[in-house]
């Protein structure tokens, strides 16, 4: 959630430490007809026009965190319904995971120009000259923007010398990089499922909080608390998310106490990734297939099979390091049940498919973990723990940050064949991501290798984070320089197990 | 004057790093304008928790104590607000 949503933040992640809470105290999920009124007490509404709407957007959120459906508002239903589904401990997934909570949403204006205040008339008018389609008019008191003619180009708002024209767009629907976002009969936002990757951008940036993705914090802990061979496995960009006083190691053994047998970093998987791809470029690129996009982003893969299917062969075969992570784990422990935590969504989909539902078997975000460590009481900054971790290589964790897989794979390819020429091109926005699909369709970019990341600044900046970009770029940066090993072609522990 | 910012698991879900966050950009904001501030130095550490909300049902985090006074429910605008009233001139 964007970080500087505090009170949206707040009440979000309230809610996940209610379920987490729930589910480690075992209670009788009846009552879950009070939690809203314990993060929302009183009678004098803070957010809203009134604390009756406030505590029912509360209790969709709790319906969502448990993994059902937001309830119609045009129906009865008691908040528990269809609770039995999901009291179990695994993963029991209701489409779809991206949910407007539909009263919530204050159907915003769709993109739009508006003239403002700061308007004088002025002479010039440059605003009605640059109009290609003779739509700006000077009324009695300001320029006047005719909108059944206006095809929405800006020239009038950049040309004007007072800033007195700016333009308008649902937050959801700017920040959807795939157009996904749609209204339904009174206007709020509606998400059009053919065109969603499932990224979370509409997520973390409308200033309503009133959409939201599903969780299995509940499922995972039930999970926890009955099976012995749970493992975590932890994105890169864990690094910072969990307060600046807790160290790596403190991380990992908080999540231990959380009821996992093990934490593992998927900075392994990574590596295994970048192997894997890097011998998939020399083989292939440019023989068989004329450039390669990388895997791991899952909500860049899914937009180029919705949007582009005919390039979507050109997109590495390799497995995701998610799930190399977890194939690891399995090879050692056969009844391994794993859970990916990091700062994504889009895993949560990725999960499902058929080829890694074995595999990886939860999906939580960094921001729902917090949850758990606040529900169980664990203070990561008082753990004592003296040993480091080091499952990985300095460019395996080097993944979470933009053009970081891309790196990996260009320089264990070139030290697997140093006379053959790399180009590299990253995009790290849905939007970039589709016009680098659309230059690399046109042949533009054959012999390259793209690095597709649908979140700005790569998954360092993913949906699911807790501290800010800056914040955890810095210790990201730190962790990769402390590891022993510098390229996956050193890490021993992959040696043995990459078949 | 010296800022302690609880960054215990209560308060860094409840936004303890965001407000570490706007501390920081508060000093950026001072030292582009210093000639209307005192020279006192913002002195800011992240604190392991003070236990205020496990001994007490009500809600009470984010922490963060300034110069010794403790603000309950902390957000970042009535953060900057004591400390920029504090040394501005």
């Amino acid at each position: 959630m964007k970080e500087s949503y505090v009170d949206l933040v707040r009440i979000r992640r309230q809610v996940f430490a209610k379920v987490a809470k729930l589910a480690y105290d075992g209670a009788d999920l009846s009552e879950l007809e009070k939690a809203s009124f314990e993060i929302l007490p009183g009678e004098v509404a803070t957010y809203r026009d009134s604390i009756f709407r406030e505590r029912a957007i509360v209790d969709e959120r709790l319906r969502l965190t448990l993994g059902l459906n937001a309830r119609k508002p045009t129906e009865h239903h008691r908040v528990t319904d269809g609770i039995n589904d999901v009291d179990v401990d695994k993963i029991q997934f209701i489409e779809p995971l991206i949910n407007v909570i539909t009263f919530a949403c204050e159907a915003c204006p769709t993109k739009q120009f508006y003239v403002t205040d700061n308007c004088r008339k002025c002479l010039a008018h440059p605003c009605t000259n640059v109009c290609p389609t003779n739509a700006v008019s000077i009324g009695r008191k300001r320029a006047i923007i005719d909108l059944d003619k206006c095809i929405k180009c800006g020239r009038c708002k950049d040309t004007c010398p007072y800033s007195a024209i700016v333009q308008y767009d649902r937050p959801c629907a700017a920040a959807c990089g795939v157009n996904a976002i749609e209204s339904d009969y009174l206007g709020r936002a509606e998400i059009n499922m053919d065109r969603c990757v499932s990224c979370g951008n509409c997520i973390i940036q409308c200033p309503y909080g009133a959409i939201s993705d599903k969780s299995q914090i509940y499922q995972l802990i039930k999970a926890l608390k009955s099976n012995d061979h749970m493992y975590a496995i932890v994105a890169p960009s864990f690094l910072g998310q969990f307060g600046p006083l807790a160290s790596p190691v403190q991380i990992f053994e908080g999540i231990k106490q959380l009821g996992f047998e093990d934490a593992i970093e998927v900075s392994l998987g990574a590596d295994i990734t970048t192997l894997r791809e890097a011998n998939e470029f020399l083989e292939r690129v440019p023989n068989e297939i004329p450039y390669m996009g990388t895997s791991c982003c899952n909500s860049w893969t899914i937009m180029v099979e919705k949007l582009f299917p005919d390039q979507f062969e050109y997109i590495s075969d390799s497995s995701s390091p998610m799930v190399e992570t977890a194939k690891y784990i399995k090879k050692n422990d056969p009844d391994a049940k794993i859970a990916f935590i990091g700062p994504c969504i889009s895993k949560k989909l990725e999960a499902l498919r058929e080829d890694v539902k074995d595999y990886v078997h939860f999906v939580i975000t960094f921001e729902e973990l917090m949850g758990m460590f606040v529900a169980k009481g664990i203070e990561l900054s008082e753990i004592e723990v003296s040993e480091k971790i080091q499952d990985a290589s300095s460019l395996g964790r080097g993944y979470a940050i933009a053009g970081g897989v891309a790196e990996a794979v260009k320089q264990v390819a070139l030290s697997m064949d140093p006379s053959k020429e790399i180009n590299v091109e990253g995009a790290s926005t849905l939007h970039e991501c589709v016009k680098l699909m659309r230059v690399a369709k046109s042949g533009k970019r054959n012999g390259y290798l793209l690095e597709g990341m649908a979140c700005s600044g790569g998954c360092i900046a993913g949906p699911g984070t807790l501290a800010s970009l800056n914040r955890v770029r810095k210790a990201v940066i730190d962790f990769k320089n402390q590891a022993d090993i510098k390229s996956p072609l050193e890490n021993k522990i992959i040696d043995e197990n990459l078949s | 004057m010296k800022v302690k910012v609880c960054v215990g698991s209560n308060c860094t879900l409840l936004g303890a790093m965001s407000i570490l966050d706007q501390i920081d950009d508060l000093k950026i904001i001072i030292s582009e304008d210093s000639d209307n501030y005192n020279d006192e130095e913002l002195e800011v550490e992240a604190i392991r928790c003070l236990g205020f909300c496990k001994n007490t049902d009500e809600k009470v985090a984010p922490i963060v104590v300034i110069d010794g006074e403790t603000m309950y429910n902390a957000t970042s605008q009535t953060v900057m607000e004591k400390i920029v009233n504090k040394i501005r001139k």
